[in-house]
């Protein structure tokens, strides 16, 4: 299993589109905190871990979309196959590669902390709570957009499925949504969404019903993402 | 060493085998033909577990290849269809990532390289090898970890007459020591190499036997069969 995480997260280092897609996440996320960050005043990381979903429903699909459906187009799954390697080593290695190669592209936001630190005083604590809670985010959104790139041969309509569903995922965590449906149903729809569990980490605090959430996601979108390999026929 | 009995294949509304049995001893080497279609290339992905069989019962070494795929394919070789590789690895790098996943070792100087002819090539980039050199890693990459059954759909495709002959040699010369099934469209090449013929035709056996000894008979029996 070792073996092929290597090799996943060695395709991203070795690849130029890897590079180009992980530098374009960093320099978003960077500008996008940074261009207000003299008119707030505050040397809270707050507003980048709120715009950080957002950008992770595009980046996650994008460095996810060819996992399986690339191997699937080139035959390749066929030989990994003929490998001694089970299908769950198979997807939680390939699972384990993206996380590895996404949390190396968030940790490139690691210079905001350090450019607070040097105009003020940030909370260190809640900002290392909320990278923990991205990290988990991050771990989430790649197992949703793992599946979807084993159900089909095309990158393009398995970036497309993951970044739609991970939307509308975000979208039933946002006031927008509770507020366009009966209040009965909010809470337990709202509390479906990964934004909301997320939300907890941002205050500093770790949830553990939150851990739970996020771990359940993961383990129902590898497990699906087993059948669809399993199924070959 | 395989045993398949009353095995059917059904992909959608296409039926690609039909009730097929046969048996391979150890050490044989099984010429499998059969005109496009025919079923071939399901057959082999059967007996490395990669597909289910609709019914019927595949055994190789007494384990079922789709329940206990990860046994079976430890000791098998498998050369899939149009020799899939990692087209961005280089050569060493990818029969290294072969080998560790078989939980084996690779070496630059691994004698198989020289059996395949590949050292010259072992720190080019895959994507830019001929095809032939192409077919060569594939075909190393089975070898690696020295498996007692080696399976290879095809294995001469894109060669050209020269190179034909090199690997035909060496597959001669591993079915000294091993189970081989091969799978090819080029009839001498099974006259020359194999021990036994099977021949599907539209998903079923239409024949299992000696390997016809007098030269060009193959092609006859083939051609009256699957006409």
């Amino acid at each position: 299993m070792f073996t092929l995480f290597k090799k996943e997260v060695l395709f991203y280092l070795n690849n130029p589109i890897g590079y180009i897609v992980s530098i374009l996440f960093a320099l978003f996320a960077n500008f996008l905190f940074i261009k207000d960050l003299f008119l707030r005043g505050d040397s809270s990381m707050r507003n980048f871990f709120d715009m950080l979903p957002w950008l992770l429903i595009i980046f996650i699909p994008a460095i996810s979309m060819r996992v399986f459906a690339e191997e699937k187009r080139t035959n390749t799954l066929e030989l990994l196959l003929s490998l001694p390697i089970s299908e769950l080593s198979l997807v939680t290695a390939k699972f384990f590669g993206l996380v590895f190669f996404g949390s190396l592209s968030l940790a490139l936001t690691f210079s905001l902390p350090v450019l607070l630190s040097m105009i003020g005083k940030p909370a260190l604590s809640e900002i290392l709570v909320s990278y923990s809670g991205s990290v988990l985010l991050l771990a989430t959104f790649s197992s949703l957009s793992l599946f979807f790139s084993s159900v089909t041969k095309n990158q393009i309509i398995a970036f497309l499925f993951s970044t739609i569903t991970l939307f509308f995922l975000i979208l039933l965590g946002t006031d927008f949504f509770v507020t366009v449906i009966p209040h009965f149903m909010s809470e337990y729809i709202s509390g479906l969404s990964p934004l909301n569990h997320y939300d907890s980490f941002l205050k500093g605090l770790v949830d553990i019903r939150s851990v739970f959430y996020f771990i359940s996601f993961i383990i129902l979108f590898i497990f699906m993402t087993v059948i669809s390999v399993e199924k070959r026929d | 060493m395989i045993r398949v009995k009353g095995v059917s294949k059904v992909f959608g509304d296409k039926t690609a085998l039909k009730n097929i049995s046969f048996e391979v001893k150890d050490r044989e080497i099984i010429g499998l033909l059969g005109p496009n279609g025919a079923g071939k290339t399901t057959t082999m992905r059967l007996i490395v577990g990669y597909v289910r069989p609709t019914t019927g019962i595949i055994a190789v070494n007494g384990k079922i290849p789709i329940d206990d795929r990860i046994d079976v394919v430890r000791t098998t070789g498998y050369l899939p269809e149009n020799n899939p590789l990692y087209q961005e690895m280089k050569t060493e790098e990818y029969l290294k990532f072969i080998a560790e996943m078989k939980g084996s070792t690779f070496e630059k100087n691994d004698s198989v390289c020289t059996h395949t002819g590949i050292e010259d090539v072992l720190s080019s980039r895959i994507d830019i090898l001929s095809r032939g050199y192409k077919q060569r890693v594939g075909l190393t990459a089975a070898l690696l970890g020295n498996p007692s059954l080696l399976i290879l759909d095809e294995p001469t495709s894109g060669l050209d007459p020269i190179e034909q002959d090199k690997i035909r040699k060496l597959i001669k010369d591993l079915g000294k020591k091993k189970t081989i099934i091969l799978s090819t469209h080029i009839l001498s090449e099974v006259e020359d190499v194999a021990t036994r013929l099977i021949i599907i035709n539209k998903g079923s056996i239409v024949y299992d036997g000696e390997k016809p000894k007098r030269k060009g008979s193959v092609e006859t029996l083939f051609k009256k069969l699957t006409a």
